[in-house]
């Protein structure tokens, strides 16, 4: 073969990609708090007697985990188009990815409220807390526990997703590494790069949350 | 003084409590024996409000427990209740599992919660496992520590439903042995158990329930030491 | 939206154009997951038996496959073969990219399907005289395979919703097709919920019938 790896190309564009990482770095994170808020709610919604909610729920749930995550990301560019709306890839990459995240974290809550006893709340109630205390001093700090490993899971999922908005021009840390590569006509060496820095921004940060997981559940 | 007036309460199709009257004195401990299924846990869920009834009314100090005008989380602060499966809570020690609710439901200080917390946990002999985790504990400290943890709201009534049945046999006697002394302190009790010489020690009232209702009541020499009813002596033949 | 007809732009080519799509799809799907089936099962079972070398190694495969993004893994495998001398097509890059994607997924699946079949179990069919590939055949397959159906049907979706990121090295699957069609009719809504319908409904009934096979076999 005749060609040459020249990393070095790589190296001379660290400043943009390092901010595309950071874009990443902060859509995902976003994504993921949305994601928990919503699929909270949702999970709750699912569980309880209304049956209106527990349909829309379902519904949400349903979309999100039978279609594909990119076409979702169409659906946020392209197809709020048509109502006039024309979002910013950024902007559009958000609002899919938390739908979809929404979607699989709301099945992991909802099984993680069902696993914590009934009993945990009969004996919060007994003791003449309010339902809200109940929950918050004693239910969902043991469903923080117990989905702790599926959630993690989930932000590394939430995470390569985000890299889909390279499709549609984001400048997160896969669109700079496109704009950078065909600067260079090094596609290889850039994507390998980029492979590597993906890995290590996971990487760092299951083990940041196994890290806090340690601190959060001495018990 | 709690008074239960003719109670019924149905599972969907299943009838429970088939119409159970009676009433608690302040500083009584009245003890129910009776077979499994035959309603008694039921009768204490139903007592502090988290089981609904059919008809009937559950007075409490004459309140009625369920009114949809009672606020029932105050009446909750005045009825203490132990579970046969602790329910105590994993995430939190000892010492916090016993002054949460002091704080969030009394609106205690964090200091004077957990100065409540470590005398009623001095109360039950626990004082050596403070910042233990309840996982660590056996099942008999774990019982004890629920137990403590319903005697920091300092309730008027304490409810206990067969807080041993589900402990190994060598430590059943430390938690009857808590409730020994919580009799002498004069706290007014209802005690549902299987433990017959224990009920004939520290009851001043022995009732039993039969499918539903009250079989048989009275003073615990004559219920258990000399049943009137058929069922009671053939319940007793099996127990003892 | 205007007050045109929903399909007036399409015409039957449109048609015929993403229904070609959707047949690629498919096909991309079902090779690929043949293959990482096989991959997988191997793999699977090879990190069953807790080789010392082999499963430490085969376990960072596992690893990296499943934290690099796809749209990355798809273009460093393509150029990459370019560079080699040995380009490959559109179709065999998501072949090749997706079969050992697939395969991580499936070995974590067999190799928790196979340690599923306890031990007692297992020592009890060896006692009873039973030769290892026996003991294989007649025990640990039949119970592995009823743990792990649910949860293959579950990952050969996620490949049939995967296999629209194969976009990006330029074969025209379904989801490429309906954003060919976007820019040429302007009418992004009504195609992209039209393909999103067929991901939907493959993927809802798939998983229906394999959550109803679960129940079926729960013992």
């Amino acid at each position: 073969m005749d060609y040459t790896l020249q990393c070095g190309v790589v190296w001379k564009a660290w400043p943009e990609l390092a901010h595309g990482a950071l874009v990443t770095i902060e859509l995902t994170v976003l994504c993921m708090l949305l994601g928990l808020a919503f699929g909270t709610l949702l999970a709750v919604a699912k569980l309880s007697q209304r049956r209106a909610l527990g349909l829309l729920s379902q519904c949400w749930v349903e979309i999100a985990r039978n279609t594909p995550a990119l076409l979702q990301v169409y659906l946020a560019y392209f197809g709020l188009g048509a109502f006039g709306i024309h979002l910013d890839p950024w902007w559009a990459v958000l609002l899919a990815v938390t739908f979809n995240s929404a979607g699989y974290l709301t099945e992991i809550l909802r099984g993680g409220l069902l696993a914590v006893s009934p009993q945990q709340r009969a004996a919060a109630l007994s003791l003449g807390m309010r339902s809200w205390q109940a929950y918050g001093y004693v239910i969902l700090p043991q469903v923080l526990r117990i989905v702790f490993l599926p959630v993690m899971n989930q932000l590394v999922w939430t995470l390569l997703a985000t890299s889909l908005g390279m499709i549609i021009g984001l400048n997160d840390l896969a669109g700079e590494t496109a704009i950078q590569q065909s600067l260079t006509f090094r596609p290889f060496e850039f994507y390998t790069v980029a492979a590597l820095l993906y890995y290590l921004i996971a990487k760092s940060m299951i083990v940041t949350a196994q890290a806090s997981g340690r601190r959060l559940f001495r018990y | 003084m709690i008074e239960i007036e003719d109670v019924h309460k149905s599972y969907g199709k299943l009838e429970v409590l088939k119409g159970v009257s009676m009433s608690v004195q302040r500083g009584e401990v009245v003890v129910l024996i009776g077979a499994s299924g035959s309603g008694k846990s039921t009768l204490l869920q139903c007592i502090n409000g988290l089981e609904s009834i059919e008809s009937g009314r559950i007075l409490v100090d004459g309140t009625d427990v369920h009114a949809p005008s009672t606020d029932i989380n105050e009446l909750r602060r005045r009825i203490g209740i132990v579970f046969q499966s602790f329910n105590v809570f994993p995430h939190y020690t000892v010492l916090e599992n016993v002054a949460l609710a002091p704080r969030i439901v009394l609106g205690l200080t964090r200091q004077q919660a957990r100065e409540r917390a470590r005398d009623h946990i001095a109360k039950v002999g626990l004082s050596e496992k403070l910042d233990v985790f309840p996982s660590k504990l056996s099942g008999g400290q774990q019982q004890r520590l629920a137990i403590a943890r319903a005697l920091a709201m300092n309730p008027d009534y304490m409810l206990c439903d067969e807080i041993t049945s589900a402990l190994d046999p060598e430590l059943v006697n430390e938690v009857l042995d808590t409730l020994r002394m919580l009799s002498r302190d004069g706290m007014t009790m209802i005690v549902v158990t299987h433990e017959i010489p224990f009920a004939r020690e520290v009851a001043d009232r022995v009732v039993f329930f039969d499918s539903g209702t009250v079989c048989e009541s009275g003073p615990p020499d004559e219920v258990i030491g000399n049943p009137r009813n058929e069922r009671t002596r053939q319940f007793l033949g099996k127990m003892l | 939206m205007a007050a045109v007809p929903f399909f007036s732009a399409f015409s039957l080519n449109d048609l015929m154009f993403m229904a070609q799509g959707a047949a690629k799809t498919l096909l991309l799907t079902l090779w690929s997951g043949l293959l990482g089936t096989v991959v997988g099962v191997v793999v699977g079972w090879i990190r069953s038996t807790r080789a010392p070398v082999v499963s430490q190694l085969l376990g960072v495969y596992i690893d990296v496959i499943r934290t690099v993004p796809l749209i990355i893994q798809f273009i460093v495998v393509n150029s990459g073969a370019s560079i080699l001398g040995a380009p490959l097509t559109p179709f065999g890059t998501g072949i090749l990219v997706l079969s050992f994607y697939m395969g991580g997924f499936v070995a974590e699946v067999v190799t928790a399907g196979i340690h599923a079949v306890s031990d007692t179990l297992r020592k009890a069919g060896r006692s009873l005289g039973l030769s290892y590939w026996k003991d294989v055949r007649y025990i640990v397959l039949p119970l592995s395979l009823r743990a792990v159906f649910p949860a293959w049907i579950g990952l050969l979706l996620g490949l049939m919703k995967d296999s629209s990121l194969i976009a990006v090295v330029g074969y025209i699957e379904l989801l490429r097709a309906s954003q060919i069609i976007i820019n040429r009719t302007e009418q992004p809504l009504q195609v992209l919920l039209g393909a999103g319908a067929f991901y939907f409904v493959m993927s809802f009934a798939a998983s229906r019938y394999a959550a109803s096979l679960e129940r079926r076999w729960q013992f």
